[in-house]
């Protein structure tokens, strides 16, 4: 039986806009489109599932087609749930350690000196190559010498002082590889006035969906919604994060594609930059040293999913002096691990090439983005330096 | 989130009043859920194309007369003038982004459809209408249309055969050739599965133009006009199009193709763009679902991904379009406007919706229904209220066909015009 909830592609009616905005299709014929790989082919899956067209694995989980469908049809979540649910498991052990971030984050954070040293260096890359298939042209994110909770446990008891609390989920990447971005995020909060919370969050699951991995993904997520909620219970508070990605899986894929009940927790989740500008709204404003920058902000598609980049904008024209110039929305191409495969990684690049142009047309002093994976991919292919709009804000406070 | 100006979808009327509401200074959002329908469009602007199924020459005598007998239409309320005016804003504003559109004074001009038709219109894009095209016209012995082998949204014969049939084309020889264009070979995809927006892109490579244009030279043969498929980029067309005509010595013109439509997105681009350059806010992807309306004023808007966070305005456009775009939904035997149930101009028995033959002379009724408004576009809500900061613009609006008046962004850009002035205006007033 089709559940009555599933049949959005029904509302499919064939205009082919999402496979004129969907980044992958427009760089390479290996992947028929987001029409034909999601609501076309939906209908032949239900009907039998040896009638996968494999080629559906080169969706990079972007949305982007759910952002330009005018029918509302949820072609991302069909393509994601069918690689799934029909295509064969093969054991890889690269995608095993690509998607365990939490495990290869305890493990990098540390030896982080070491793994730092050894993942820079080309003969390592050309084993990966080799063995793994991680692409040897890729850069690695550097592990961090210690992690963002092991900071926090210092700075807890004086959190504690604040009559009002936030609960921030910080997510594996600030714990591990950039704690710094996740001391910004308690600066800001405590300019606000906002004490920080943490809770025993594991990975939100993001890379778990997109390596197939979802039973795990789904027990990822069901840790994070009982921890979150009891976290709620004892303060009447939000909860917030300062990743585009994160944020989209707790509000979105723990219920859409994960069928998991994340009602206890949806609607105190919110993306920091539209928490502060809430603040802002209620008269609790943070006064801003002016930063006479020239930025060039690219949003990322996942925020754009949530109909959120409009929160960071706004926010970054509040900063005094900062001269903003807003890119074309185009996808960076790095889609979280994608990138970091050997079969996707041309197809990655050559997505990205647009943005990289623009951003280089721009000349900025440097890129501001609210995603992680994408400063990677930017930082990786052009000269520039990306920040988080949260760590400007905080130098901003200063 | 706090706004001067919030509006409620991005097509034509949309964007045409986040332009106006932006340029004069306010603060203004526009969200849009999905593309619109400009990709599935002529790329043309149509004012007024029919008046009781003839073909209207001189539209702003058809809108004189028009505004004269219906006192219901869109343009009544907006009034000749202003009309003028608002199409005069949007050629300009388009113009700055680098697309030139093409008028004939006060009269109207056709464009060739994909089916080979003769389509009356207002404004055309440089491409598909120009003077250079009007003044050689008359002159012309022989046209090529072409297409690329493989393409399957647009068929050369059919547009061939139905334009000889044309009086127009009585002394001229109009032959359809298909071309082969190799670099559709190249990456290895069947050009069978090549779609309006694929040729596109390989037009936007710089080094495959002069390819391009020495195989369209070629099977041009003794022609001294080409019509081709309407795929000459997205982008850079102007460039791409000067091109090809200098490098064929040809005149080259297009014809719009099956959706997706390649002259509607470059409309808007360059709309979305202006407005991104003036300073407005585009939320895409995200869909306006209730809104909080006291004492009938509306206090804010919720949408589907942030059903608990209001967004708020001083003013409100509602631009959500017809059935299509769900500006209006219809159910088995009832209909309504989702996001303020405002109230609708319909025939409530759903046999009298549509008529039984889908080409009759008379249309189907559901295309004129829609929303009730005031002179100042102010919608009605169902206790026949009017919402003061509600402005209502485009396809939603009732009393008027597009289809069988061919006028359909007239309507839009007009009353999204108006609508934003009257915003502007208030605010203005205000402090």
């Amino acid at each position: 039986m089709i559940k009555l909830e599933n049949i959005s592609f029904d509302h499919c009616i064939k205009c082919t806009v999402c496979t004129i905005y969907c980044p992958v299709a427009r760089v390479t014929h290996l992947y028929p489109g987001p029409k034909q790989s999601g609501p076309d082919t939906e209908r032949l899956r239900i009907k039998n599932p040896e009638l996968l067209d494999i080629s559906l694995k080169y969706c990079s989980n972007c949305k982007r087609c759910e952002i330009a469908c005018p029918s509302d049809v949820k072609i991302a979540d069909i393509i994601q749930t069918a690689k799934w649910r029909y295509s064969k498991k093969e054991l890889r052990i690269r995608d095993f350690l690509l998607s365990r971030t939490d495990l290869m984050g305890t493990f990098g954070t540390l030896f982080s000196v070491i793994v730092n040293f050894f993942t820079h260096l080309g003969i390592v890359k050309y084993f990966l190559d080799v063995i793994f298939k991680i692409p040897s042209g890729r850069t690695f994110p550097n592990y961090a010498s210690g992690t963002f909770t092991r900071w926090f446990k210092a700075v807890r008891k004086q959190q504690s002082t604040y009559a009002d609390k936030v609960v921030y989920f910080h997510g594996c990447y600030v714990n591990y590889n950039y704690p710094q971005l996740g001391k910004d995020v308690v600066k800001v909060l405590n300019a606000l006035g906002k004490g920080v919370i943490l809770t025993k969050e594991k990975c939100c699951g993001v890379p778990l969906i997109a390596n197939g991995y979802i039973k795990k993904a789904q027990s990822h997520g069901r840790h994070n919604i009982k921890v979150l909620s009891s976290a709620l219970s004892d303060e009447k508070t939000k909860i917030v994060s300062a990743s585009s990605s994160c944020t989209l899986a707790l509000k979105h894929e723990y219920p859409n594609l994960l069928e998991l009940d994340n009602s206890p927790i949806l609607n105190t989740i919110a993306y920091i930059t539209q928490f502060i500008l809430e603040e802002f709204e209620k008269g609790n404003i943070l006064s801003l040293q002016p930063l006479s920058y020239t930025v060039a902000y690219h949003s990322p598609c996942h925020l754009e999913r949530m109909g959120s980049a409009a929160f960071t904008i706004e926010l970054l024209r509040k900063i005094p002096a900062l001269t903003v110039k807003i890119l074309h929305s185009e996808c960076c191409g790095i889609s979280g691990t994608y990138g970091f495969k050997n079969e996707y990684y041309g197809i990655s690049q050559s997505v990205g090439n647009e943005l990289f142009r623009i951003i280089e047309e721009a000349k900025p002093d440097f890129v501001v983005t609210d995603c992680e994976t994408c400063k990677w991919q930017i930082e990786m292919n052009t000269k520039y330096k990306v920040v988080h709009p949260i760590s400007l804000l905080a130098e901003a406070i200063e | 989130m706090r706004y001067d100006c919030i509006i409620i979808g991005a097509g034509v009327a949309g964007l045409t009043a986040g332009i106006r509401c932006a340029k004069e200074g306010l603060h203004t959002a526009i969200i849009s859920s999905g593309m619109s329908a400009l990709h599935f469009s002529s790329g043309s602007i149509d004012l007024l194309g029919y008046r009781d199924n003839t073909v209207v020459y001189k539209p702003f005598e058809a809108i004189d007369q028009l505004t004269g007998t219906i006192a219901q239409h869109p343009y009544t309320k907006c009034g000749k003038p202003l009309i003028i005016e608002a199409l005069l804003f949007f050629k300009q504003e388009c113009e700055l982004q680098g697309l030139f559109l093409f008028d004939n004074g006060n009269l109207n001009h056709f464009h060739v459809t994909t089916l080979g038709t003769l389509k009356p219109t207002y404004f055309s894009q440089r491409s598909v209408f120009n003077e250079e095209v009007y003044s050689r016209f008359k002159a012309m012995k022989k046209i090529v249309i072409i297409n690329f082998e493989g393409y399957r949204d647009f068929h050369p014969q059919l547009a061939a055969a139905q334009l000889s049939k044309h009086a127009l084309f009585a002394n001229c020889d109009i032959v359809a050739k298909q071309i082969e264009m190799p670099q559709l070979q190249d990456d290895g995809k069947h050009p069978h599965e090549f779609r309006s927006v694929d040729i596109a892109r390989i037009f936007e490579k710089e080094d495959n133009i002069e390819k391009i244009a020495d195989v369209i030279r070629l099977a041009a043969d003794d022609a001294d006009f080409v019509v081709m498929p309407a795929v000459m980029g997205i982008t850079n067309f102007n460039q791409i199009h000067n091109k090809l005509q200098s490098r064929t010595r040809l005149l080259v013109y297009e014809v719009p193709t099956l959706p997706p439509s390649i002259l509607g997105m470059r409309i808007d681009n360059a709309l979305k763009s202006r407005f991104a350059e003036l300073g407005g806010v585009y939320i895409a992807g995200d869909k306006v679902v209730r809104a909080d309306i006291t004492d009938d004023v509306v206090n804010a808007i919720y949408t589907n991904s942030h059903p608990e966070n209001p967004m708020e305005a001083q003013c409100y456009i509602l631009s959500t379009g017809s059935f299509f775009s769900g500006g209006l939904v219809s159910e088995f035997n009832n209909m309504y406007e989702p996001i303020f149930k405002l109230k609708l101009h319909h025939e409530p028995e759903r046999n009298k919706w549509y008529n039984q033959n889908f080409f009759h002379s008379d249309s189907h009724g559901f295309l004129q229904y829609g929303v009730l408004t005031d002179e100042s576009l102010h919608p009605y809500d169902s206790n026949n209220n009017i919402i003061q900061n509600l402005y209502c613009s485009g396809a939603i609006m009732a009393h008027y066909n597009p289809i069988k008046e061919g006028c359909g962004s007239g309507v839009a850009i007009s009353t999204g015009y108006k609508a934003a002035g009257q915003i502007v205006n208030l605010l203005k007033h205000m402090s």
